[in-house]
């Protein structure tokens, strides 16, 4: 019996691929989309904990009072600005503004660089 | 000049491998292009596309050290070494740097890429104004040489129900041609969650069209097109 027929390959290797700066803020806005998703039940929680009573508040800085939860805490600000920063981008990418190549790459350098930022502030408020 | 070739043969090869050459340069290798010309000098079994060698035919488009573009428009001296070369990204390879397009044909017929007009033809021509005939530059020069398409994740994805960027700037060529009826016909076979709205404006296609051409400016059109249509 003959051996059926192989697929075809494909290359398809991402690390091979050198991507342009439009694709690196998509791809973050959607890993940050993914961390906001997994996280919002626990922000939830720890904001529905803060607001029982002031002694609980108290006890929840406490407990993020650690490098590796301030660290925590440091990506999900990256998290949340590159996702709304991105996410208005695409927005006005979507009603033409800043949909030509030249302000697209701008648009895209400054939402990574921004939220890189903002992150970075709070890094210093939490982890020094 | 340092290359390394993604080879594959079905015939022998059970997987895809990579392979190194060192080539010596003659003095009228300014392109990619000569280069693959000259490594076949001394190995004819390496296999790509090739015709026009000057932009005009999109034959010879390939993943150019990440990026995807056209052997035979790219300069040696634009190069960084080890020049890596492998195929389209995400087509199926039939051999070595040849890809298979049928897919990517398909979807470039399914927008029907000619003219519909289904009134008494004038004795001569159908006339334009020039700027109705201005509406098609950044269009109609596209080759097909699926460099943006390959380029593009919605694509990857999705490859057999997006239409995908070269698609679509053809598909776009038609939709605003004045001479066209059949515009909301078209519009009607794009208003698709997959068809179009796949397109995540990420704009790789715009970023590594050989062209200069803006598929991604192309498909922003179609999409404000459909909104006028349908307020």
């Amino acid at each position: 019996m003959p051996a059926p027929p192989r697929a075809a390959p494909k290359f398809l290797n991402l690390a091979q691929i050198r991507f342009p700066i439009g694709a690196i803020a998509s791809i973050g806005h959607r890993i940050s989309g993914v961390l906001l998703l997994i996280s919002l039940p626990f922000l939830v929680l720890a904001l529905e904990r803060s607001l029982r009573s002031e002694a609980d508040y108290a006890a929840l800085g406490t407990w993020l009072n650690s490098p590796w939860r301030a660290l925590l805490l440091v990506v999900m600000v990256w998290a949340a600005t590159h996702h709304l920063l991105a996410g208005v981008r695409h927005m006005l990418m979507d009603i033409g503004i800043g949909s030509r190549l030249a302000q697209a790459r701008m648009s895209a350098w400054s939402t990574i660089v921004a939220a890189l930022l903002i992150a970075l502030l709070a890094a210093m408020r939490w982890l020094s | 000049m340092r290359l390394s070739i993604y080879r594959y043969n079905p015939e022998s090869d059970a997987a895809p491998r990579m392979q190194d050459y060192d080539i010596a340069l003659g003095g009228h290798d300014k392109k990619l292009l000569d280069v693959l010309m000259r490594i076949r000098e001394t190995d004819d079994s390496l296999s790509f596309r090739r015709s026009c060698r000057e932009g005009v035919c999109g034959s010879d488009a390939m993943n150019i050290n990440g990026r995807n573009g056209l052997a035979c428009i790219t300069a040696v001296s634009d190069l960084k070494e080890p020049v890596v070369l492998r195929p389209l990204p995400g087509f199926p390879v039939i051999r070595d740097l040849i890809v298979d397009m049928t897919q990517f044909f398909t979807h470039y017929n399914s927008i029907k890429p000619y003219l519909i007009n289904d009134q008494i033809p004038p004795e001569r021509e159908r006339l334009q104004s020039p700027e109705q005939r201005e509406r098609l530059n950044g269009l109609y020069e596209c080759i097909l040489c699926a460099c943006c398409s390959a380029f593009c994740p919605s694509y990857w994805w999705n490859p057999s129900k997006f239409v995908g960027p070269a698609g679509l700037l053809q598909a776009y060529r038609f939709i605003t041609d004045s001479r066209d009826t059949a515009t909301r016909e078209r519009l009607a076979y794009l208003d698709d969650v997959y068809r179009l709205y796949r397109c995540r404006t990420i704009m790789n296609c715009t970023e590594v069209c050989p062209k200069g051409l803006s598929p991604s400016h192309a498909i922003e059109q179609i999409r404000v097109a459909l909104l006028r249509e349908s307020s």
